[in-house]
């Protein structure tokens, strides 16, 4: 008996999968319009049994299992679904299902921001453009020059935006404030943006309605996010006509560490071009950057560290502008020390952390007719935050920071001899919550709040931000944005009144974007308050205060295309601006120097394969600026002459990890000119003496041969220049 | 005792029959994904995967496999936003792929096959990230396993696409995939699902040159 056993065992089984016949499971897949769904994937839980569905959304297929059953059906973007079935016979289901979230498809607020980079694809302004964009150089500032929103202002080389001055925009890198952000220049020429853009994976460049999160900052935010670990090991040597430069990056499992050293000086290039300026020690300087990248963690997280030092000089002969053969020197010697520590980590499945600590040190030490200026600001800014996705259509963020700033400056009194001080030290402590909801794919709406307590003017503070974007059809969407900004005053006004009222401003933003594959066009309607703005009288300077006021309202246009024309890529911009002020020593309100009515630009770029080259031109136009002339009795009723430029430059790729790189400024010959400066007393015929304020010369022109080493010859600077 | 090994036996068969049904539907499945051509026979293979997948969570070979599904999906479609949606697709089969086979020559390559993809999409924005993760993974897996062909073939394919967008000269190419194509003459499989692709690659590149 015992040996029977396994043979009717043997026979049970045999007998029990031949009684078993197959079940055929068929049906139709369909979403919620009632289309059929091509490609759905149909599995009968926990075996492999299952089939697509084919062009007209059926499905059929065959099937061992009997009993209850659960059919899981997937297709890409729609919600996973699960149907019970009984297989005691072939069945025909009908299967409707609903489309997921997806965030890439989703509305996103749009309003005052461009957001560069590879991480959201749909980007207006990669941040390769920002380096290869023509008349540039390089420089982030002069990239950004070429958006909607922004005013050129050729002698500052800065960003001014939407009726703002330079000091209202602000940078961040990755996510921490970043004071003194330009390089030292001369007065009346123009700075450059301290930070290379190949530092940055992104770049979101906000003009405007931005997010709780960025505070002291009142026109503008420009986020700058670092690169995350570097991939391979590479030396980098630049030689340039005002300098050389060599950096190295070197790759662990986990890590990478990174280091650059510049030296620029321009004395040979203003030997062969020739300068406005009476130049003693040309502009000279020292860069040396560090970075560090650790990975946290299996789950992404990141330690990022960086530092910067710079050390300039310069000095030159300035010209009385009554009498022009009196001359005084002035000189300047500013270092700057920038360090930057941010980490982020998942805390658990929905929450992550991330914060940082930042430091800047800035010191200008200057001499102007040998008696001596100095002026030193240290910054240190601390923030956590921690942020959830709820779920995939709530967000929320939730952080704290600290800004405190340590400012003295002195000078030594032509009259007296004496040396007068001033110093302040203020810390600025926040809250800030904001919330991101999706109420539908096609409705999200931000809902934020600031608050701020100030230690030198003691004011607590309560600022909202809300934003609302929403897509009536699957191209184009229209968003909205308002809110209250806030930031010190200039360190020039605060030094002289400790007590005085933050700057306010509120925005209200109107957007509209339509964004095709490589084509985006965006209109953008804006009106801005400004209040509390310092006012003072030109008889008694010390006595300042918070009573003045001020509003800018503009349109502006923007399309960039790199379809149309193959291998090309270009951008129009079209920002109108009106804005008037009743701030500082202004007897009437009044359009500010800085501010023009029209700007206008063309970029653009094109890749010659066969001469291995990319060609790019940028033309830019601003229409009349005001200024004041004191022999006219109407305050800033002066116009400029039109500002016109046209640059160009040129990137040859002789072999793949070598650059040629050349570019020149002003190729029209055009003698843009700024404005005009006047003696500050009458000469004795009671006529101010006035002095136009120009380029420092007809045109700027950069060559450079950029080499890269790496073990892989593919790879070059190209991406860096 | 008989009994014992009669048991013993059922179960082993039983064991085998398991064994034997995951690789013949896989065997039969990767057959059906080298001969897919459009994107709805890939569409059809990767799903397939998917649901091997579903049951047998501690096999590589189905995440592997619907990976290289969805990159020739990619590389068969023609808006950039999808590219990168069936990139998505395949890089989350690629890290699973990983997780249950780490440091394999063959899973490393395909992870280098997706970053080589996404460098087709926006050439002048991504060329230095991606191609730097493309070479980065080849070389990898070449170092894993000097005898994979297919990483040869794909990083012959990577040098010869960025010769080209530099206008340069490929010989660092052609020696890359004439070295490929003697890797897959001497190829010998390490199993019945080890994978066979990429030799039409390297002929394909070889074939530029002169």
């Amino acid at each position: 008996m015992s040996c029977m056993k396994p043979t009717i065992t043997l026979i049970l089984l045999s007998l029990a999968t031949l009684s078993l016949a197959q079940v055929r499971i068929s049906g139709k897949v369909v979403n919620d319009k009632g289309e059929p769904l091509i490609g759905a994937n149909i599995l009968l839980k926990d075996t492999y049994d299952g089939a697509s569905t084919d062009a007209n959304g059926n499905f059929s297929f065959t099937t061992d299992e009997h009993g209850a059953q659960i059919l899981i059906v997937t297709s890409i973007s729609f919600e996973p679904l699960e149907h019970a079935v009984d297989l005691s016979r072939n069945i025909e289901v009908s299967l409707t299902m609903k489309e997921s979230f997806n965030e890439l498809e989703a509305v996103e607020i749009s309003a005052g921001s461009f957001t560069a980079g590879d991480e959201k694809r749909r980007t207006i302004l990669r941040a390769v453009d920002i380096a290869t964009t023509a008349g540039a150089t390089a420089d982030i500032a002069g990239a950004l020059n070429t958006l909607p929103g922004t005013t050129k202002v050729g002698e500052t080389g800065r960003l001014f935006v939407r009726g703002g001055d330079d000091s209202e925009a602000r940078t961040f890198i990755d996510g921490m404030l970043v004071m003194n952000e330009y390089n030292a220049s001369a007065p009346n020429t123009p700075s450059r943006t301290r930070f290379m853009p190949f530092m940055f994976k992104g770049t979101s460049f906000s003009t405007g309605g931005y997010s709780a999160e960025y505070g002291q900052a009142l026109s503008s935010a420009l986020i700058l996010n670092s690169k995350d670990k570097a991939e391979m090991n590479q030396t980098d040597i630049g030689i340039l006509s005002v300098g050389a430069e060599v950096a190295h990056t070197q790759v662990f499992e986990k890590s990478s560490v990174g280091g650059k050293i510049s030296y620029t000086s321009l004395a040979p290039y203003y030997e062969l071009i020739k300068q406005r300026l009476d130049w003693e020690e040309p502009y000279s300087s020292l860069d040396i950057n560090a970075a560090y990248r650790q990975q946290l963690g299996r789950k992404g997280g990141m330690l990022k560290a960086y530092g910067k030092y710079n050390n300039a000089r310069l000095s030159y002969n300035q010209s009385s502008i009554a009498d022009p053969t009196k001359k005084y020197l002035y000189e300047i010697n500013n270092e700057y020390a920038y360090g930057n520590l941010a980490m982020q980590t998942p805390l658990n499945e929905r929450w992550s952390l991330r914060g940082g600590i930042s430091f800047t040190h800035n010191v200008n030490d200057m001499r102007i007719a040998k008696l001596p200026m100095y002026e030193q600001e240290n910054g240190v800014h601390v923030k956590l935050v921690t942020e959830s996705s709820l779920n995939e259509k709530v967000e929320v963020r939730i952080g704290a920071e600290t800004i405190s700033r340590n400012y003295s400056a002195s000078r030594q009194d032509s009259v007296s001899g004496l040396t007068q001080k001033a110093a302040f030290d203020e810390i600025i402590t926040s809250l800030f919550g904001e919330s991101e909801i999706y109420l539908s794919d096609r409705l999200v709406t931000r809902v934020g709040v600031r608050t701020e307590y100030n230690s030198l003017n003691r004011n607590l503070t309560v600022d909202p931000r809300v934003s609302l974007a929403y897509k009536p059809f699957d191209k184009g969407q229209v968003s909205f944005a308002y809110g209250i900004f806030r930031q010190s005053v200039k360190n020039e006004y605060l030094r002289i009144n400790n007590d005085l009222n933050s700057e306010r401003a509120e925005h209200f933003i109107l957007n509209y974007q339509l964004t095709t594959d490589n084509r985006t066009f965006r209109v953008e309607a804006y009106y801005k308050k400004y209040l509390s703005l310092i006012k003072y009288s030109l008889l008694e300077p010390s006595l300042m205060n918070n009573n003045g006021s001020g509003y800018a309202s503009g349109a502006e246009i923007f399309y960039r295309d790199n379809k149309s024309i193959r291998n090309a890529d270009f951008w129009i911009s079209y920002s109108f601006l009106n804005t008037k002020r009743d701030y500082l020593n202004f007897p009437i309100e009044a359009t500010p120097s800085f501010a023009s009515q029209h700007n206008f630009s063309v970029v653009y770029k094109h890749f010659i394969t066969k001469l291995r080259s990319q060609i790019g031109a940028t033309y830019s136009f601003a229409s009349p600026r005001p200024y004041n002339n004191p022999n006219l009795e109407v305050f800033n009723s002066e116009r400029t002459p039109a500002y016109h430029d046209l640059s160009a430059n040129i990137s040859y790729l002789p072999k793949s990890w070598i650059i040629v790189y050349a570019s020149c400024t002003n190729l029209l010959g055009r003698n843009n000119i700024f404005g005009y400066e006047y003696s500050a007393v009458p000469g004795s015929d009671g006529v101010y003496a006035a002095r136009a304020i120009t380029q420092p010369a007809k045109h700027f022109m950069l060559v450079g041969v950029f080499l890269t080493i790496s073990k892989n010859k593919s790879v070059n600077q190209l991406p860096n220049l | 005792m008989k009994t014992i090994l009669t048991s013993a036996f059922i179960l082993c068969a039983c064991l085998m029959q398991a064994q034997d049904k995951y690789t013949s539907a896989m065997l039969k499945n990767i057959d059906a994904l080298y001969k897919s051509k459009t994107s709805e026979e890939y569409q059809s293979s990767v799903n397939a995967f998917d649901r091997i997948a579903s049951t047998e969570k501690n096999k590589f070979e189905p995440y592997y496999y619907a990976a290289f599904g969805n990159i020739m999906m990619a590389v068969n479609e023609t808006v950039p936003g999808k590219k990168d949606n069936y990139l998505d697709l395949a890089s989350a089969n690629v890290d699973k792929a990983k997780t249950i086979k780490p440091n394999d020559s063959e899973i490393i390559a395909l992870e280098g096959f997706v970053h080589m993809i996404r460098v087709t999409v926006d050439p002048q924005s991504r060329g230095q990230e991606y191609s730097g993760k493309a070479f980065t993974a080849f070389n990898k897996a070449v170092a894993l396993n000097p005898e994979n062909p297919r990483a040869l073939a794909l990083l012959g394919q990577m040098q010869l696409g960025t010769a080209r967008f530099f206008g340069n000269d490929s010989s660092e190419a052609c020696a890359t995939s004439g070295k490929a194509l003697e890797k897959f003459a001497s190829y010998r499989p390490a199993s019945a699902l080890a994978p066979h692709w990429g030799q039409v690659m390297a002929e394909e590149v070889k074939s530029t040159c002169k």
